[in-house]
């Protein structure tokens, strides 16, 4: 998590998307493996609360919040949104030889491809790692 | 887009409720599911409890160009399937139908 907070830092996408990667394969790590434990789980837990929700919500908004203040000409962080959303090829054209401008594109959309990913039918997996999860609830745990 | 919208409510309590909307439906929910999309074509706006622009719903609501009321506390308790509703997306509120 320190890895993808420090590229998230240094705007590496690339180091941002591998980052991202590598936490979702020990996530998936962890829902695969039946010798999974409690302490397992909860390692689980916290990936998925932090790339499904504490990342993209708060840390990557910030970062892209306050990154957008610097792009020439001016655009407001809801109407980069929506251009980048709704593949606006009039906005998009304005910004297409700005670098700072492609590289907030692209992770933004980095940002989104996790926020919308799916698997077994489930938001980031998240029934399976429900069940898994009540399974080993300690009775006593609070 | 419109500014104003009236419709009927539908309340997402849980996933299985995207598969029942039938008809056109003023979405309500906490947040959204990516099960919202077999219903996408139907939903006229969504309410949700969650504010971010980076929630799911918020960034459906972008991609299908689709009225989006955020951060409406205890949507999901104030409205139920079934009342309608007038939002008003420039005052940011929704109040009920008689």
């Amino acid at each position: 998590m320190t890895e993808l907070l420090k590229y998230t830092y240094l705007l590496d996408v690339k180091g941002i998307r591998r980052s991202i990667e590598l936490l979702w394969s020990r996530y998936q790590r962890i829902l695969d493996n039946k010798k999974s434990s409690w302490k397992d789980l909860n390692e689980a837990r916290a990936i998925l609360y932090f790339i499904g929700y504490l990342y993209p919500e708060k840390i990557a908004l910030q970062s892209l919040a306050s990154r957008i203040k610097h792009i020439r000409p001016r655009i407001s962080l809801d109407r980069f949104f929506l251009s980048v959303d709704r593949n606006d090829k009039a906005i998009l054209g304005k910004y297409e030889k700005n670098n700072n401008f492609n590289k907030l594109k692209e992770f933004y959309l980095t940002v989104k491809d996790i926020k919308n990913r799916v698997k077994n039918n489930a938001y980031l997996d998240e029934e399976r790692f429900n069940g898994l999860y009540s399974k080993l609830k300690p009775k006593d745990y609070f | 887009m419109k500014n104003i919208v009236a419709g009927r409510v539908t309340t997402i309590k849980s996933k299985k409720d995207y598969y029942r909307i039938k008809e056109e439906t003023v979405l309500v929910a906490r947040n959204t599911h990516p099960d919202l999309m077999i219903a996408i074509s139907k939903i006229k706006a969504m309410v949700v409890e969650i504010d971010n622009k980076l929630c799911h719903a918020a960034i459906i609501a972008r991609e299908f160009n689709k009225p989006i009321l955020m951060g409406i506390d205890e949507a999901t308790k104030k409205f139920k399937t079934g009342d309608r509703v007038l939002i008003d997306l420039n005052n940011k509120t929704i109040k009920k139908l008689k």
